[in-house]
């Protein structure tokens, strides 16, 4: 097969396992379900790793979509090695997540349950196209396809209002970052008359005298300003945000929990809040030139990473504590990406995937045997009674704080020494401090979650006594993540300074290098760092075990309020932007809608029957005025002729 | 020339003519005036006669039997609607005694 | 002759006169038409009209007797509109008739002929077959109308 043919395969094996389970495929066998929902993802993972094998690329074009004048869309791939990449994160993540629902969604009936794994399969597609896309056109289809799919994932038990509401919000904001995606492609194709990656690149390194597509990274002789590029960025940079739920386009991830748990695992944690790093890489020849978005991204990166781990402090839904520290560790890859370090943010990508998606399965698997119960501070004691899952969560938790030798740490202080290394950037030295804090945040609200739920005694509120362990199709993907989470640091050891670096190597050919060396201190300030962070993480066991989680809240109760109500982000929007859209809408609807539009359509309707009572009243049913109504008008009829045969 | 030989003389055209218009208006007043409908459809045939009237003037003035055919098949066509026509008034006095025609107003409206 | 025949059938109060004058009308009619040179229509006139017609007229007059018309009326201004328009149409009609001009008449027409039942029938056979044929399908289908509608209505109405 073709690198061509396969990468459309890849692409497209998702969609067919859609289409075969929507509509009636839930008069089939559960079993059909079962194989062909994670089935397809499985195939187009196979697919990847042979495009991977092959080292393949190119830019393929399939057929022209739309030709009207200058601008002309082609349905294009573009197959390199950041794609492969991004396709192996998410047909591998997400077979094993695919596979893992079959499982955890046996509860549902019959087309629930085929529902279920068509929307993941037609999310799992919609990925896939913005990844492989090689144009700005298909980029937006799939962004936007990936919103949707997200919008049904987390209102999928559509019955709670809750779950709809949070699906709603998610929508809502995820359209805000469609705009800025849209009005960026808008202002580049003016001014490239490109709408290809390859020509917008092309155009960008003409003018600006990079060697596409690596060299733009070099610093350059002159420093350009680019005003055009700078705008193109910073609207791009706002469908980044919303995508990636950053500041502050965020209030929609925690509310997304609502959604099955392995919805929360494959979109809001491995795939599609990543959309925005991807985003980010893909478009470094503009964020190269335009510095001033490229540092906002940087600041955007590592002030969420903070804000988010503050929160999960506080928070007592076991999925929520997850979900915001989704919302940090993608500021750390906003932050890599943002200093420059690119094949750092995408190598913490690929770390976060793995643990990430590890604890919200392995989270799962607490959550059933719990009967649904997700509030943690009625769980407890779990350690000795679920002992596989509880390793598998102390190993994403672990990772996710950065514990040598596990892939989290050298993902992370990669991010970190990069940022500390940095020269001549003092930007780079300020997120540096924001980013080295934030993870000691880490440890510490990662420390609470897994004391509280695993340790200690268990609380009197538990629902379930003697949990029994998840079944094999929900372990099995959740002990492949914890395998790959103790061994995946091995591909890029940069951060203790020696060994591979396959991972930056492979992103070579379309991120290029980062332009400075880390030096021997930052790796000593990495493994500081990581030294404080497992402090705080055994700390946290004094503060939650012995079950006194009240202590420093109640000396400071407005601190304990700011961060349960999330900064007041919520409370702020509603009244800024809901409310009065609210008003608005009243408004329209009362004083244009029912008097202006069905005034026009309802009067049309009374005029026309107005003028037909009317005009009805010549109907009197009498002979005789027929008649004489003939005959005058036969009168009429000769006096014209007359008229003309006078004139 | 307005002239037709008839039997020999010259007779303008026109006389007959103004016969027939006279008989067609008179008509006309019958139908208009009154009110019983047998009398209604006999001054509807007293109509047709006055155009057939007309027809056979300006054929013989034309020198052409078309307007002969032409009578004739009205005669028919006027024979059919007589027909059909009383059929119908048979039909109505059937169910009820009609003596005005203004009592058949149901359409009204 | 005609014309009195023709106030007649609007003046008399009862049906049946009616009838009777437009017999008269038509006879003089029939008489005018053997003056025009169109003998084959005057004979029709009187069979067909004069003959068939009427007498349908009045066998429908016997069935139903003798109705009267009553004075009053229900439409107040149609006998004033009537009277306007008729008069104005014959106002029309005369002006109409005084400044007719009439076109050359066909040439090559022998007048010595001209009417009889030969000419007449060569001209419905041959040149006129079709309007002729429709006419007789009309007849048929009046007739079957006419029966149709006047059938004993047993069981359905």
């Amino acid at each position: 097969m073709s690198t061509s043919q396969l990468a459309l395969s890849v692409l497209l094996l998702p969609v067919v396992g859609a289409i075969l389970l929507a509509g009636r495929g839930w008069r089939l066998p559960r079993t059909f379900t079962k194989i062909v929902g994670p089935g397809v993802v499985w195939a187009s993972f196979a697919a990847t790793l042979v495009l991977f094998f092959n080292n393949a690329s190119g830019d393929f074009t399939y057929w022209t979509w739309i030709k009207s004048g200058s601008f002309e869309v082609p349905f294009n791939l573009l197959v390199d090695n950041l794609s492969i990449f991004m396709c192996l994160v998410i047909t591998g993540v997400g077979a094993l997540i695919v596979t893992y629902s079959v499982g955890y969604m046996e509860h549902e009936d019959g087309p629930s349950y085929a529902r279920f794994f068509t929307y993941m399969d037609v999310f799992i597609f919609s990925m896939l196209l913005l990844v492989l896309a090689g144009n700005f056109v298909f980029l937006i289809v799939g962004w936007a396809m990936v919103g949707l799919s997200s919008y049904l994932l987390i209102g999928f038990w559509y019955q709670r209002r809750s779950a709809v509401l949070a699906a709603r919000k998610a929508f809502v904001m995820n359209v805000i970052g469609d705009a800025g995606m849209i009005l960026g492609t808008f202002v580049l194709f003016v001014s490239y008359q490109a709408i290809t990656y390859s020509g917008v690149f092309r155009a960008i390194a003409g003018l600006h005298e990079c060697v596409y597509p690596r060299a733009c990274i070099a610093p350059l002789a002159h420093p350009l300003d680019s005003p055009t590029l700078e705008l193109a960025a910073f609207l791009l940079l706002v469908g980044a945000i919303a995508k990636s739920a950053q500041l502050p386009l965020h209030t929609w991830l925690p509310d997304a929990m609502e959604g099955p748990t392995p919805v929360s695992a494959l979109i809001h944690a491995a795939t599609m809040v990543t959309a925005g790093v991807y985003l980010i890489g893909r478009m470094h020849p503009i964020y190269d030139i335009a510095t001033y978005a490229h540092g906002t991204v940087a600041i955007v990166g590592a002030v969420t990473a903070l804000f988010a781990a503050t929160i999960a402090i506080v928070q007592t839904d076991i999925k929520r504590v997850l979900a915001y520290s989704t919302m940090s560790q993608i500021g750390y890859m906003f932050l890599a990406v943002g200093i420059g370090a690119y094949a750092a943010g995408f190598f913490h990508l690929l770390a976060h995937a793995f643990f990430k998606a590890l604890l919200f399965m392995a989270a799962g698997n607490v959550i059933h045997a719990m009967h649904d119960e997700q509030d943690m501070r009625k769980y407890g004691g779990l350690f000795r009674q679920l002992p596989r899952t509880s390793w598998s969560f102390l190993i994403g938790s672990l990772a996710l704080v950065g514990v040598i030798p596990l892939v989290g740490f050298f993902s992370k202080e990669q991010i970190l020494g990069a940022a500390l290394s940095k020269p001549d950037d003092s930007l780079a030295l300020a997120v540096w401090v924001i980013g080295a804090a934030t993870a000691l945040i880490t440890g510490f609200y990662t420390g609470r979650m897994w004391w509280m739920a695993f340790g200690g005694k268990p609380s009197p509120e538990r629902p379930v006594a003697v949990p029994h362990e998840a079944r094999l199709v929900m372990m099995v993907p959740v002990l492949i993540l914890a395998a790959l989470s103790v061994v995946g640091g091995f591909i890029q050891t940069r951060a203790l300074g020696i060994g591979p670096s396959s991972f930056s190597d492979f992103l070579f050919p379309v991120l290029g290098r980062m332009s400075w060396e880390e030096g021997a201190g930052v790796v000593v300030a990495g493994l500081v760092t990581m030294a404080l962070a497992t402090l705080l993480f055994l700390a946290a066991r004094r503060f939650y075990v012995e079950r006194s989680w009240k202590p420093w809240s109640s000396r400071l109760p407005w601190a304990q309020r700011l961060l349960e109500r999330k900064y007041y982000f919520d409370e702020i929007y509603d009244s800024a932007f809901v409310r009065p859209m609210d008003g608005i809408a009243d408004v329209g609807l009362r004083d244009i809608e029912k008097p202006v539009f069905d005034g026009v359509v309802v009067g049309t309707g009374r005029a026309a029957v107005a003028g037909a009572s009317s005009l009805s009243l010549t109907q009197s049913g009498y002979f005789r005025n027929y008649v004489l109504v003939f005959v005058g008008g036969a009168v009429v009829a000769a006096v014209l002729l007359l008229i003309r045969a006078n004139s | 020339m307005s002239g037709l030989s008839i039997g020999g003389s010259q007779i303008d055209a026109s006389w007959f003519l103004i016969l027939a218009a006279i008989l067609f208006i008179i008509g006309t007043a019958g139908v208009l005036v009154r009110r019983n409908p047998l009398v209604i459809l006999i001054c509807i045939e007293l109509m047709l006669n006055a155009a057939n009237l007309t027809l056979v003037v300006f054929s013989l003035q034309l020198h052409n039997l078309e307007g002969q055919l032409f009578a004739l098949m009205s005669m028919t066509v006027a024979a059919a609607e007589a027909v059909v026509g009383l059929a119908i008034l048979v039909d109505i006095f059937h169910v009820r005694d009609v003596e005005d025609i203004d009592e058949l107003s149901e359409m009204k409206g | 002759m005609a014309v009195a025949g023709a106030i007649g059938v609007v003046a008399f109060r009862e049906p049946i006169r009616s009838v009777l004058s437009l017999v008269l009308v038509m006879l003089a009619l029939a008489v005018l038409f053997l003056l025009l040179s169109a003998q084959f229509v005057f004979v029709v006139q009187i069979i067909v009209y004069a003959g068939a017609v009427m007498v349908l007229f009045l066998f429908v007059i016997a069935l139903f007797g003798p109705t009267r018309e009553l004075a009053r009326t229900r439409l107040r201004f149609q006998s004033w509109l009537s009277a306007l328009f008729v008069l104005a149409f014959l106002g029309l009609v005369w002006t109409m008739v005084q400044g007719i001009k009439y076109r050359q008449p066909d040439q090559g027409t022998d007048l010595s002929v001209f009417g009889t039942v030969q000419s007449i029938a060569v001209g419905l056979f041959t040149t006129y077959l079709y309007p002729f044929e429709l006419t007789s399908i009309l007849l048929l289908v009046a007739a079957i109308g006419a029966i149709y509608l006047s059938r004993k209505k047993i069981d359905d109405l």
